[in-house]
């Protein structure tokens, strides 16, 4: 017995030594990821939105997080095979199908395929991204996405894919 | 005096190979009492009749009612065990005293074992690192298949069954011994279709995945084993050479592999017993050997082992980031073989002295090929001895300590993209993915502990230090990993993990009641973690291999009450408590948390024609809100479980039969430890396991 109860008090004296620093009244843990909204701009691009080779996607969101946002990545490849990561909840499918699917124009010029990642100044938790992106005049034309990413400082990411149309 | 232990409680029965004549209830209590007193770690046996009797449609499934002890699902029929919260490379399987080596690390692949070729199983929780070396943090999973017959010829056929994914499985087994001469085969055929959830439809980051019959398309697989062995018994001498296959196949989730939601054009819903693309098949051979010589003061032993662990992924070839269209379907590749030797020697000093001595070698050759990166190609050589001495003060009063040192040497070779990057507006490169490096590592570690009997009591208490060696891919990763969407950075300047561990096991029995509570505290200085940045890397979020402070903490207790020749009770429960003490996330816990559970059983026990019992359990899961990015909380629940048991005399032979029935009110919930959790994909609904055995 004197065994028992010597080893219980060891193991509580220790846990309580270990976690007594623990009970912090304002938990300093960020538990919620960052937003991506169109709150006071006009977003751009949106899903089904379309383009012409050549031309330049004003990229504009508004990013916001509790404690501080940490960087963005904008990201396109084609989807001529239809995977999809749609984050717009139109279930099923996402907008028309390629109109040429089948009788594709997909040998023609090259697959646009491109990354860009951004960084946004430390502690900053509201940011209004603005990215001139131009689609290379060679660009097959087809249905390609548009992924957005965001971090915020803790490390949690949100996500939102627009589907978007390339025509010649 | 301590006796027979509840029927419920798991600690009961001594392995079979070692009672052969000792049927009597009060010897087998006090054999237990000498398992408890035996080792100053928290530990559990689990016999064969146990596994038969709650067969929960695979082992890893059975041994779940362990307290501390979890099945991780991992997706495509595959389950992974965790003890205290700790798996992959922070727990150890070992088969007949070797440590099983397949891809232990990945979050998609599964034990690779015939599990009905299992005679018997022991869960050691806690740090093991002194016997087992590298990776036995959270402890370690012994099973055992060496039995040794008893009889000229004797054999067993199981039939098995479940509801849930149309399983049917087929198992048999035969053996025999002539004189000193023994021999064992085992063969076990398994075929199951998609899974079933209870829900009809996925949401996933808003998008929606519809399902057919409530099934997750390509979760359907198969698995064929066989092992062979042979085997000289005598008095003083020992040895035996075995010889095991196993391979398995099966199919990914089609609408999730991984993280990414895919569309595709194969026609998932054609058949729910075929196996589509993406898949993965592995085969696993090992060729073991295991001699023991002894005479009353000295036991020697050797183990030998070669293994080769094959492992392959099929997708359907689609480019992903800068990578082009990939030609064939040959996503990953892994091709690991192992080769083990350990020596032991156990001496008896006087009385009350037992001192053991042993040494182990183990050497490793992985290659991977295939389109997708993830781990390099490496050698890795660890070498070990230790020591350690049991200190019998008096029959009731027990000591051990013992110290290990392990050299380890690691040799990752380069890796370069197949593909070329653009590095600049003009330039493009074929990246390296992993740098050649080549590490040493030394570690040094202990054990102690104390063994005490008094009255209706034991208490068991034990303090130790145990390490594990960085593995390739967190060492030298740097590359995205696709299935989860993400760029991973291995860390070459890692060291060995280590942990400190106190643990306490108090046991008090009467006949009527037993009560077994386990405690433990748990400290790493260095626990590897892979953190989520902020910052992005070729277009996705880096996930960087850092090291932390890690405390973590918990409880197993249970308590059972045998009211009378029919009727038992038992509760238990688990709790455990994880925090990062410093770095990036500090004050979060760890990555798949898990959450306290409680199981309260009734038991009604019969002897009508042979043995039979009717079981209910009700069990209840917290919900888990200690989440690190990019989890997300996970609500509580309860499921209520039935099970129930039967023998029969059928002309001299006994027949089995056990039923059980899981999630029995078809409830739909999610497991925080769960690889699914993260696509939010549910449990599987109500299942049925049915199992008919005979022994001849």
């Amino acid at each position: 017995m004197t065994i028992l109860s010597l080893t219980l008090a060891l193991i509580s004296a220790a846990v309580i030594a270990f976690t007594a620093c623990d009970n912090n009244d304002d938990d300093p843990r960020d538990m919620t990821p960052p937003v991506i909204t169109d709150e006071g701009i006009t977003a751009n691009p949106i899903n089904c939105q379309t383009y012409h080779r050549g031309e330049v996607i004003a990229f504009n969101y508004v990013f916001t997080d509790n404690g501080g946002l940490g960087g963005y990545a904008l990201e396109i490849h084609n989807n001529f095979d239809h995977h999809s990561h749609s984050t717009e909840g139109d279930h099923d499918h996402e907008c028309d199908d390629d109109d040429d699917h089948g009788d594709d124009h997909h040998d023609e010029g090259t697959p646009w395929k491109a990354t860009f990642t951004y960084e946004i100044p430390y502690q900053v938790k509201r940011f209004v991204a603005r990215n001139d992106l131009k689609i290379p005049a060679d660009a097959t034309p087809g249905d390609y996405h548009f992924m957005i990413r965001v971090t915020d400082h803790a490390g949690w990411q949100q996500l939102k894919s627009v589907a978007i149309k390339i025509l010649e | 005096m301590i006796n027979l232990f509840l029927a419920a409680m798991l600690t009961v029965v001594s392995p079979p190979d070692t009672t052969v004549t000792l049927q009597n209830v009060t010897v087998k209590g006090l054999r237990q009492r000498d398992y408890q007193m035996r080792s100053s770690q928290s530990s559990v046996q689990v016999s064969h009749d146990y596994l038969q009797q709650h067969f929960a449609g695979s082992l890893m499934q059975t041994l779940e009612s362990i307290p501390g002890v979890k099945a991780m699902s991992i997706g495509s029929g595959q389950s992974k065990p965790t003890i205290r919260g700790l798996g992959f490379n922070r727990m150890a399987v070992s088969e007949d005293g070797i440590k099983h080596e397949g891809q232990q690390w990945g979050d998609d692949h599964g034990l690779e074992i015939d599990q009905f070729a299992v005679d018997r199983a022991e869960v050691i929780k806690g740090p093991a690192a002194l016997i087992y070396g590298s990776d036995a943090i959270g402890g370690v999973l012994n099973l055992y298949t060496n039995h040794v017959p008893t009889e000229p010829f004797s054999g067993a056929v199981q039939l098995f069954g479940r509801t849930n994914n149309e399983q049917i499985g087929l198992s048999a087994k035969v053996g025999g011994r002539h004189g000193r001469f023994f021999y064992r085969a085992n063969a076990t055929f398994i075929d199951y279709a998609d899974y079933h959830v209870p829900t009809d439809s996925i949401q996933y980051y808003s998008y929606y995945i519809r399902l057919k019959d409530q099934r997750l398309r390509n979760t359907a697989g198969l698995e064929r084993d066989g092992s062979v062995m042979f085997g000289y018994a005598g008095y003083h001498f020992h040895t035996d050479v075995r010889i095991s296959d196993s391979y398995s196949k099966s199919g990914f989730f089609a609408n999730a592999h991984g993280l990414e939601v895919r569309l595709s054009d194969i026609d998932y819903d054609r058949s729910r017993r075929d196996i589509d693309l993406p898949y993965q098949w592995v085969n696993h051979l090992k060729v073991t050997s295991h001699t023991v010589w002894h005479n009353e003061k000295t036991t020697a032993k050797a183990n030998l082992a070669y293994q080769r662990n094959l492992r392959e992924e099929h997708s359907e070839p689609i480019s992903h980031g800068y990578m082009p269209t990939p030609d064939g379907t040959l996503e990953r590749r892994f091709d690991k073989s192992t080769w083990t030797a350990i020596l032991s020697l156990c001496q008896q000093l006087g009385e009350r002295h037992e001192l053991n001595f042993g040494a182990s070698a183990e050497y490793q050759h992985n290659r991977r090929s295939g389109w997708g990166f993830i781990i390099p190609d490496f050698e890795t050589l660890s070498l070990g001895a230790y020591a350690f001495d049991r200190f019998t003060i008096c029959e009731h009063l027990k000591l051990n300590a013992g110290v290990r040192y392990d050299h380890a040497q690691t040799k990752i070779q380069s890796y370069h993209d197949w593909y070329q990057t653009p590095i600049s507006d003009t330039d493009s490169a074929y990246l390296q993915r992993s740098a050649r490096l080549h590490r040493h590592f030394n570690s040094i570690t202990w054990s102690a502990g104390i063994n005490y009997a008094t009255g209706y009591w034991v208490v068991k208490a034990n303090v130790g230090k145990s390490f594990r060696v960085p593995i390739p891919k967190e060492l030298g990763a740097n590359g995205v990993n696709y299935h989860i969407f993400r760029y991973e950075r291995g860390n070459a300047e890692l060291d060995p993990e280590e942990s400190y561990q106190v643990d306490v096991g108090i046991h008090w029995d009467n006949e009527i009641f037993c009560v077994q509570v386990d405690p433990y505290l748990n400290y790493f200085p260095n626990y590897i973690y892979l953190n989520p940045t902020p910052t992005f890397v070729e277009g996705l979020q880096l996930y960087h291999y850092t090291q932390a402070r890690v405390l973590r903490y918990g409880v197993e207790a249970q308590a059972s009450w045998r009211m009378n020749r029919h009727w038992e009770t038992e509760l238990k429960g688990e709790y455990l408590y994880a925090r990062q003490r410093s770095g990036e996330k500090k004050g979060f816990t760890l990555p798949f948390s898990t959450p306290w559970s409680v199981d309260a059983d009734v038991k009604y026990s019969y002897d009508w024609h042979g043995e039979g019992f009717f079981k209910l359990n009700a069990h209840v899961v917290g919900a888990q809100n200690e989440i690190v990015p990019p989890e997300k909380p996970t609500a509580g629940y309860w499921t209520l479980n039935f099970s129930a048991g039967k023998d029969f005399s059928l002309r001299g032979k006994t027949v089995k039969l056990t039923l059980h029935a899981d999630n029995l009110l078809n409830r739909r919930y999610y497991d925080h430890t769960s690889y699914y959790r993260l696509i939010d994909v549910p449990e599987p609904g109500r299942n049925v396991s049915l199992m008919i055995g005979m022994e001849f």
